[in-house]
């Protein structure tokens, strides 16, 4: 689909990615318009409902950061976000819905580079898939 | 959604976001929305009018919640927070949204950056309505300090911290302490001993009654917050438990090692050295080669392991004023030899070192420049007929010409590198490393000394390469810092900590499984979790855990977060008002 | 080519005249001012470079020092005063005494005491070889009351005398010449010249010989102009004295407007014109080029400025008939002027007459070469 604009909702660790985002707009680098970030204080901290509340209001894909595995600001809790992680893939799919909309990716605060680069793939990644059409669907049964 | 009556603030940050950015169409277009009782844009939020602006329409509109769509949270959060406190409001009844470092500063389309900036105005108003009260815990400060290195800067600290009555435990990993500054000879740029400054500290630091020195020994965890850290230390199985308010972490540098590198023939050619093994030899007063005869030719070559993008990209920053150091301390003892300073560029940057490389090209020392980028220097051992040990082959770039350096004692100013067991001290600490292993400062210029952990400072080498001056400046500048902490008395903890709703807990104690810091234990008579708020750091691992949505993680919770996704990819309403002005 | 760093050149150069070796950083200011650099031969800064490492090679097989003229603008501009001027003028007098074979020209630049006692001895031969065998002069005047100058000795026998210095001059200097050639032709980066080219740019050789056409460039007409007044002075009497001895030397007085007296007052009036201006300026320091005067700068002056002056004063005391005075005049005039010549033809600063045409031919033919090399290879592609 050519012209077809994603919107991806991110949530962002406060302490790594939120921090290696705002190190890209410092830098100024350019990246694709298509992400709208949330912070969070930790990864841990993204809950499942999250990610389907998102696809609901009409995201065409859900993007997560945290911290490089081991370098977790409060130890582990990158860890349990990439348990659940694998968990809402499989739920995903189950519903589905193509488990590419979803990805999860580990930014440090240093990598403005990085996450400039993860929001073009990202961006990219989603296009493909063409628009998400749970919103559509659900406003169209209630 | 909730009924507030909320002002939003767009900034300009002059042409920062009003460049990409339509801060003026999006002011009017919130301006129409529900809940939104004033909606303004201007030039700078962040200074002293732009913050009257909002105090004054607190005061005058009765605003019980505050949006500001301007930079990063993480730098002005706190100075927005600031003047809700000053009008009155409490502080976390406010939220921002970030419409520079995460749109202008990022995109290049004028429509999709202004949608985009819409879109997070409208996820924080939704947001904010649903944000609570919360007061702050003050917490009484430990006195103590934990110095963690016992070099230059991690001395300096200390006994600054001492000789203003405070108490300080100097951890050295070490035998001795000094750092890297008690393996050098001289110091740059007026040559003098390091060690006339560096003894006089190491005594000092020794026998001053508030510092205790563990040597040969580490740090392995650190537990606890801003005002009350603990800690385990000891040796030899005699274990010491320590108490302090604040840290330093002051671990300093670890030095490259040039073996890899086949060209410079490190460990292959007896008389190839690095520079701290020239420092040894510059200490004992005995410089000679391998077959112990005087060098007749000496080659220093600069940017061995630095700006390299396959080792190190960076600039190890100290090593050209040294080189002019040695090419001055290698004239000297020797007259008659020949001095070669093969450079890829000459950073003699700090006070007086530009004078020191005046000085030093007037004493016959010859300066070879060549590109790190197109070829490095390579060193062969010479025919027996040469007269010299070692030949060095350059592609020399200000003649454009490839030549031969003969060389009886090849120098290679090596990287500097963070301590093998950065990492380790990083997550006892709680701090974060940058790719090349060294820490991170909070702001490089906002805050240069601390770390996003509260309490904890960084200084010296361990924080990035530099030289003696800038690490004792960090060191005293850390100590300031520490000792208006201290000065305080007590630090007041966030409190956007979990807090457990006991008549839905259903004590299934899965929050409690995987709390990282043990903040939550159990009650058994209630048989319901409940939350240290003093241990909790707030990551909210537990909120997502919960299956019944008993634990909340105040300030992120479920409410807040579900109507920021909503308030972002949908409209939002009209109010009524506007609608019959629009339909007239 | 023998590319390894040398720490001794700079030091032997100081006796040819180097200040100081390091201060030039290699900025390049005074190559992008030059007014005679060009792609193919640029600098200063490069030969200034080639000192500092001491690749001896590279200087011989090169011809730059020659193309500067010594305008001093590099030298008004450099920001570390590292009088690039300076440097290729030392690099000048040490590619003169190595391109010569004897020896002698090294020894002249960096000894004061060869210098001087080679010049008082080949004065002292001249002293005493007219002491000996031409102890007087006839003292009877000519029927125009002038003196009877060639009584000293048979004209012939001057003029023999003169053809032989010369040819022993000429020799030398043109053996140095071809070892210049040699080391630049067959030096590092030497190209291949098609014979044809030799001839095809020889044109240039007899220009720049005759005008110096680059000193214009350089710095203005003014310098250009004393430079040629000095030349043509200087060469209308050599020639004047090798080829129409005769003509030139006589006892007859002719008219003020005589073309042999006329020749003679405008080959002097250059020659002093020339001669006094660069006297001021060195010892002024007017100009970057006059700030620092080796020996063998000085020395050239002044033997020339002597020869000038005895010979006025030759012709003065023939005409106004004083015959002692005139021989021993004469006499002095031939001692300054044969050391002179020995000296400074093919040893020391009047080299330059045959370096500097042959520096800017050997450029030009390298040039012409490459151009010709580039275009064979493009027509043999496209064949």
């Amino acid at each position: 689909m050519a012209n077809f604009e994603p919107k991806i909702v991110a949530f962002l660790c406060n302490w790594c990615s939120y921090t290696g985002a705002d190190l890209a707009g410092t830098s100024r680098m350019k990246y694709a318009h298509n992400i709208r970030i949330i912070r969070v204080m930790c990864s841990g901290r993204v809950d499942p409902t999250f990610v389907l509340k998102s696809l609901r209001e009409g995201a065409d894909g859900v993007l997560i950061c945290g911290c490089h595995p081991g370098d977790c600001h409060y130890h582990e809790g990158n860890y349990k976000c990439l348990r659940r992680y694998e968990f809402i893939k499989q739920y995903l799919t189950e519903m589905g819905i193509d488990k590419k909309r979803i990805r999860l990716d580990w930014i440090s605060a240093s990598e403005g580079k990085q996450f400039a680069e993860l929001a073009d793939a990202m961006t990219e990644q989603v296009a493909e898939l063409g628009p998400c059409r749970v919103r559509s669907i659900m406003e169209n049964v209630t | 959604m909730k009924d507030s009556r909320i002002g939003v603030y767009i900034c300009w940050c002059g042409t920062n976001i009003a460049k990409m950015v339509d801060v003026e169409k999006i002011a009017e277009d919130i301006g129409r929305l529900e809940n939104v009782v004033i909606a303004r844009n201007y030039k700078y939020m962040c200074s002293d009018p732009g913050q009257d602006l909002i105090i004054k329409d607190i005061k005058e509109h009765e605003l019980d919640r505050v949006v500001v769509a301007a930079c990063s949270p993480r730098i002005h959060e706190l100075t927005f927070r600031k003047a809700l406190e000053n009008a009155g409001l409490n502080q976390y009844l406010f939220e921002m949204a970030n419409i520079r470092e995460h749109v202008s500063w990022v995109h290049t389309d004028r429509e999709e950056a202004t949608k985009k900036a819409a879109d997070l105005v409208r996820a924080a108003l939704k947001r904010v309505s649903y944000h609570e009260p919360l007061d702050k815990l003050s917490v009484a400060i430990n006195p103590a300090t934990l110095i963690v290195g016992g070099g230059v800067a991690g001395m300096s600290a200390a006994f600054r911290l001492a000789e203003a009555g405070k108490k300080v435990y100097l951890v050295e990993k070490e035998a001795d302490l000094g750092g890297q500054a008690a393996r050098l000879d001289l110091s740059f740029p007026y040559l003098n001993t390091v060690s006339s400054f560096l003894q006089p500290l190491i005594r000092k630091v020794k026998e001053h009654k508030n510092i205790k020195v563990f040597t040969g020994q580490s740090i392995s965890e650190i537990t606890g917050y801003v005002g009350n850290f603990k800690t385990t230390t000891g040796i030899n199985g005699k274990l010491e438990d320590l108490e302090f308010g604040h840290i330093i972490v002051a671990t300093g540098l670890s030095n490259y090692d040039p073996s890899p590198f086949k060209n410079y023939g490190y460990g292959r050619l007896p008389d190839v050295i690095t520079s701290i093994e020239f420092e040894k030899m510059l200490r004992s007063g005995n410089i000679k080669c391998s077959d112990g005869k005087p060098p007749r030719h000496i080659a220093i070559i600069h940017c061995v392991g630095s700006r390299n993008e396959n080792i190190h990209e960076y600039c190890s920053r100290t090593c050209c004023a040294t080189a002019l150091k040695y090419a001055n301390q290698l004239r000297a003892t020797f007259p008659g030899a020949g001095i070669y300073d093969l450079y890829a560029d000459m950073r003699a940057f700090s006070k007086a070192c530009e004078e020191l490389y005046t000085k030093t090209s007037t004493k016959d020392v010859m300066f070879l420049m060549f590109d790190p980028e197109r070829s490095l220097p390579e060193v062969k051992q010479a025919d027996w007929k040469d007269e010299c040990n070692m030949l060095i082959d350059m592609h020399e770039i200000l003649s454009g010409e490839n030549v031969e350096v003969p060389a009886d004692m090849v120098i290679l100013m090596t990287a500097v590198e963070a301590q093998k067991d950065a990492k380790d001290i990083a997550h006892a600490a709680g701090i974060s490393m940058c790719g090349n292993h060294f820490y991170i400062e909070k702001h490089p210029k906002l805050d240069p000394v601390a770390t996003t952990t509260d309490g904890v400072f960084i200084v010296g080498t361990c924080q990035g390469p530099k030289d003696i001056p800038e690490s004792i400046t960090q060191a005293w500048a850390a100590a300031a810092r520490v000792l208006a902490g201290i000065s305080r008395g007590t630090v007041t903890v966030e409190v956007t900590t979990a807090v457990v709703n006991e008549e839905i807990c259903c004590g299934c104690q899965t929050c409690i499984s995987v709390c990282p810091y043990t903040a939550i234990s159990f009650n058994e008579e209630k048989n319901v979790s409940e939350v240290n708020e003093v241990l909790c750091k707030g990551c909210g691992t537990c909120g997502s855990t919960c299956p019944t949505g008993a634990i909340r993680s105040r300030h992120f919770t479920d409410m807040q977060i579900l109507s920021q996704i909503e308030g972002m990819l949908n409209e939002g309403k009209v109010k009524e008002t506007h609608k019959i002005l629009e339909e007239a | 080519m023998n590319n390894r760093i040398d720490t001794t050149l700079k030091a032997d150069l100081k006796k040819f005249g180097l200040q100081s070796w390091n201060d030039c950083f290699h900025c390049g200011n005074c190559t992008a001012l030059c007014p005679l650099t060009e792609d193919a031969n640029l600098f200063p800064r490069n030969s200034i470079r080639t000192m500092q490492m001491g690749l001896k090679d590279k200087l011989m097989s090169g011809v730059d020092p020659w193309l500067c003229y010594y305008c001093g603008e590099c030298s008004d501009t450099c920001p570390r005063d590292a009088n690039p001027g300076e440097v290729m003028m030392t690099l000048r007098r040490y590619l003169t005494s190595l391109y010569d074979w004897t020896g002698l020209s090294k020894k002249f630049y960096t000894s004061k005491v060869w210098e001087l006692g080679a010049i008082l001895l080949l004065g002292g031969m001249v002293v005493l070889a007219f002491a000996l065998f031409f102890p007087t002069i006839n003292p009877e005047l000519t029927a125009d009351g002038g003196v009877r100058i060639n009584s000293i000795m048979p004209l012939q026998w001057i003029e023999w005398a003169d053809w032989t210095m010369g040819i022993i001059v000429a020799g030398l200097l043109i053996s140095n010449l071809m070892r210049m050639y040699y080391k630049i032709a067959f030096g590092a980066g030497a190209v291949r010249i098609p014979l044809a080219l030799y001839f095809k740019e020889a044109w240039q050789l007899a220009f720049h010989f005759s005008t110096q056409w680059k000193f214009s460039k350089c710095d203005g007409k003014r310098y250009w102009l004393w430079h040629w007044l000095l030349m043509s002075g200087y060469t209308i009497m050599f020639i004047l004295i090798m080829v129409f001895l005769p003509w030139f030397q006589t006892e007859e007085i002719f008219e003020v407007w005589h073309p042999q007296r006329l020749l003679g007052y405008y080959a002097t009036f250059g020659l002093l014109f020339g001669l006094t201006a660069v006297i001021i300026g060195r010892i002024r320091k007017s100009n970057a080029k006059f700030k620092f005067s080796h020996v063998s700068d000085w020395l050239f002056i002044v033997m020339l400025f002597l020869t000038v002056l005895t010979g006025i004063l030759v012709h003065f005391f023939r005409i106004y008939g004083m015959p002692m005075a005139t021989y021993y005049l004469y006499v002095a005039h031939l001692a300054v002027l044969v050391p002179m010549i020995m000296i400074e033809v093919p040893f020391s600063k009047w080299s330059h007459l045959a370096y500097r045409p042959f520096a800017i031919y050997f450029a030009n033919l390298r040039k012409a070469a490459m151009k010709y090399h580039e275009k064979t290879e493009i027509s043999l592609a496209t064949t």
